[in-house]
């Protein structure tokens, strides 16, 4: 069986349609970020106390944030966490309010009112953080700065495999990738968390190793058609893997349904940074590391 | 078709074995019976407090504080030889690890110079300026003290942890000046103890009480002092009081304490003549004898005992002691027993400070490894029933080996003791969907070949021929990024990155190894004509 039969279709005539598409998507992820005035970063990042709760019933988080300010809690943040009916909320405290040693008292105060205030009936605490303000920035620059030094890792080994034009294109697409999923994660308004991390580098993962099977098929083509121009090959390379790329794309989506859907509220985040990840991966393998490629070749060729 | 290669299905067959039996703790419990732990190890993959419940702190090491008590060490020794060598001093600071002696006009320089350097030049570089002698601590010996004392910490810290009593308390160094202690399965309740455990510096002094009274006022009219600066310089000290009586909130005591609790051989809890729990200690060789001589000389005065700078007891001395005290105060059960752990194990060096803790109920660990488990599970089934709905037998193979694949990860996750958290189970996601796609990148290939129409043969040898560089390209750059990841990330990058290195590995062993030898054991026939893909 075969989705998709023997093909040719001019990828490289669609490119330049594309490249509006990346820059739509691109300009609207960093207005979003803007506008949230950075992503939303958990407690993790930020230092502060935040304790996520499992409610008895369903609250908007407006009704929640007032209910715990009119108790003397004023929260920094309130959110839906995992799916609506999870009736789960992370709610993030500042620094100040509860100093470390203190988090045993503010744990039982919650815990009083949760006992007589009627809207947290049967609410109950699952977790409960505290970071001080040192370590978050230390945990933002360190994975900022392994990631950096992994894209240069990843480039020079595509330089030596490749060419410079195919390892230049690769990394345009991987913070392309990343940097849409970021976005993503901030449109839909959820949390930055150290899971969502892990998700980010997995989507990394994955931009890479999608981009390479295509690369690695246009070079072949390269060596075994001499004759042919570079548009064409770059439109074989892609036609041939097509279906490879929308059968693996599929097959992660299939995994990953299920995480959405039964994996719990952790996992629920976690699996909507990857299905974003996995969309937009697949997309820039073609239509920004591939059509990169073409246009470096073009300059070079020109100059 | 080449022959099926023995040698491969041994290696395959021995690595399987091996990794059941790695994974046989993990998946078998408390079940395990008694003589697997005699044979084999006994020890499974452990979880991580965000996948099991427990509690997580990561403590930062106050080390500058070291630096600091190390200079007036190195200042009360120098001025003391100074005196000895009849140079006179008028006055001395410690400031940012500097220590500057003013003498009087008319002093030996040269004299001081020498004494100093005789003492202090491994330490610091020695200076003078004038009639001041400048003492500025070394950089590589502050790098040794900082070490050193991180080391102690950790040491214990550890030992608290581990007298406390609970179930395999993990303690290491993190990064370059912070520990992290992690303690699987504590309930929130024993949170607060276990933090106060670990926080408490617990340098314990005995020093004679001056005089006692309801406010530092009276007590700095008494010593006749104007500021505490000034009381420090008459080598006196006020000390807070917690003796639950309200006409002695502050107690004047000596600066210096004449014996420490570095001499504590043992402590254990006790009860008072009231019946209230109270903590006993005893001495040991030097600290005996000093103890002795500071109370031989010191009957009838009051003795206190004084925890982190904190008053606990001022009894009055009755006769001379040497090897045995009690410390009295107003202690519940728990904290004199909780006391009694902290002072054997000794005091801390410098300060902790907590920087982050994670309190993770065992619900939401449970709740979270549930259901994460089963959506796991039903994603699995689903990519090999996928599988085989679009590749057929070509499917069963690469389902073949995408289990074994799982069972290799998983045993050698356990051989090298690689704790399992979230962003590891990331990692794991990452690995088996590239472990699919390299099945997928080499069953397109052999179905272009059968379409371009090639013999079933040549398909399948092109098929896989052809896609080993694209496979081998797409892991190494991962494992770069994996390796890169590994040695520069911390805390959640690192564990992802962990997983991540080990299943790529194997994704490659099981792609171009287990899937080719058992599509060869499926296709013996050398004179196939059609596979079914």
């Amino acid at each position: 069986m075969r989705i998709i039969g023997k093909l040719s279709y001019d990828f490289v005539d669609k490119m330049g349609g594309a490249m509006r598409i990346s820059i739509a998507l691109v300009v609207i992820s960093i207005a979003s970020l803007l506008y949230h005035q950075g992503p939303n970063w958990g407690v993790e990042f930020t230092g502060g106390t935040e304790i996520h709760i499992k409610l008895a019933k369903s609250l908007e988080t407006e009704v929640l944030k007032g209910a715990l300010a009119e108790n003397g809690f004023p929260s920094e943040s309130v959110q839906r966490f995992g799916l609506p009916g999870d009736n789960e909320h992370l709610i993030q405290f500042a620094p100040e309010l509860a100093t470390f040693d203190q988090i045993g008292d503010f744990q039982k105060k919650l815990e009083d009112l949760f006992a007589t205030s009627e809207n947290f009936e049967g609410a109950s605490i699952q977790r409960i953080d505290y970071i001080g303000p040192r370590v978050g920035k230390e945990l933002i620059t360190k994975a900022l700065l392994s990631i950096l030094i992994a894209c240069v890792g990843i480039l020079a080994y595509l330089v030596f495999r490749f060419e410079f034009g195919f390892a230049v294109g690769a990394v345009i697409a991987l913070l392309h990738d990343t940097l849409i999923t970021v976005g993503a994660i901030s449109l839909a308004d959820k949390e930055f968390t150290l899971a969502i991390v892990a998700a980010l580098l997995t989507v990394i993962g994955y931009s890479v190793n999608d981009t390479i099977v295509i690369f690695d098929r246009i070079r072949e083509n390269m060596g075994n058609f001499p004759e042919k121009g570079f548009r064409e090959l770059v439109n074989d390379g892609i036609s041939q893997t097509l279906s490879r790329t929308l059968l693996t794309a599929i097959t992660v989506f299939i995994v990953l349904l299920p995480l959405f859907f039964l994996g719990g509220s952790v996992i629920h985040d976690f699996a909507f940074t990857l299905m974003v990840g996995v969309v937009i991966g697949t997309y820039s393998s073609i239509f920004v590391a591939s059509a990169f490629v073409v246009y470096w070749r073009k300059r070079k060729a020109a100059g | 078709m080449k022959g099926v290669s023995r040698l491969w299905i041994t290696v395959i067959a021995l690595f399987s074995f091996l990794c059941v039996i790695l994974l046989t703790p993990t998946f078998m419990g408390d079940k395990l019976p008694s003589w697997w732990g005699k044979v084999f190890s006994s020890k499974g993959i452990s979880l991580g407090l965000d996948l099991e419940g427990g509690i997580f702190l990561l403590l930062g090491v106050e080390t500058e504080e070291g630096v600091e008590q190390e200079m007036l060490i190195v200042e009360e020794s120098l001025v003391s030889k100074f005196r000895q060598n009849r140079i006179l001093v008028k006055n001395s600071s410690v400031s940012d690890g500097t220590l500057t002696i003013g003498l009087f006009p008319g002093a030996d320089m040269d004299k001081a110079l020498e004494v100093a350097r005789d003492e202090f030049e491994k330490v610091a570089n020695i200076s003078s300026d004038g009639f001041l002698v400048r003492l500025s601590i070394k950089p590589s010996y502050v790098d040794e003290l900082e070490r050193n004392s991180i080391e102690r910490v950790r040491h214990i810290i550890e030992n608290r942890v581990k007298d406390f009593g609970l179930v395999e308390p993990s303690i290491q160094k993190s990064g370059e000046d912070r520990i992290l202690v992690q303690v699987p399965g504590a309930s929130k309740k024993d949170r607060q103890r276990i933090v106060n455990l670990i926080k408490k510096t617990a340098v314990l002094e005995f020093k004679i009480v001056r005089a006692a009274g309801a406010s530092q006022e009276n007590l700095l009219a008494a010593a006749e002092a104007g500021t505490k600066r000034q009381l420090a310089e008459k080598g006196l000290v006020i000390h807070e009081g917690d003796t639950g009586n309200e006409n002695e909130k502050f107690f004047l005591t000596d600066r210096l304490a004449s014996v420490t609790g570095e001499y504590i051989s043992d402590a254990r809890i006790t009860f008072d003549n009231y019946g209230n729990p109270a903590v006993g200690f005893t001495f040991r060789g030097e600290g005996a004898s000093k103890f002795g001589k500071l109370t031989e000389a010191n009957i009838g005065e009051r003795l206190a005992i004084v925890l982190d700078g904190v008053i606990k007891s001022a009894p009055t001395i009755q006769d001379k002691i040497t090897y045995q005290g009690t410390i009295t105060g107003t202690f519940t059960t728990e904290e004199a027993k909780d006391l009694a752990l902290i002072l054997r194990s000794g005091s801390l060096p410098v300060p902790v400070r907590v920087e982050q803790e994670r309190t993770v109920g065992p619900s939401l660990g449970q709740d979270s490894i549930e259901k994460g488990r089963f959506s796991m599970i039903v994603g699995g089934i689903l990519v090999l029933v996928f599988m085989v709905f679009f590749y057929r037998m070509q499917g069963v193979v690469a389902n073949a080996a995408l289990v074994l694949n799982i069972l290799f990860i998983m045993g050698f996750l356990s051989a090298f003791g690689v704790t399992l958290t979230l962003p590891g189970i990331a990692g794991l996601v990452l690995t088996l969907g590239m472990a699919v796609d390299g099945n997928i990148i080499i069953f397109e290939r052999i179905k272009e070949e059968l379409m371009a129409g090639k013999t079933a043969v040549h398909s399948i040898e092109t098929g896989y021929a052809r896609s080993v560089w694209t496979i081998l390209d797409a892991n190494v750059t991962t494992l770069l990024t994996a390796l890169i990841l590994f040695w520069l990330g911390t805390g959640p990058v690192k564990g992802f990155a962990a997983t991540l290195s080990i299943g790529i590995v194997s994704t490659v062993f099981s792609n171009l190894i287990v899937a080719r030898v058992f599509t060869n054991m499926l296709y013996r026939d050398k004179n196939l004509t059609e596979v079914s893909i």
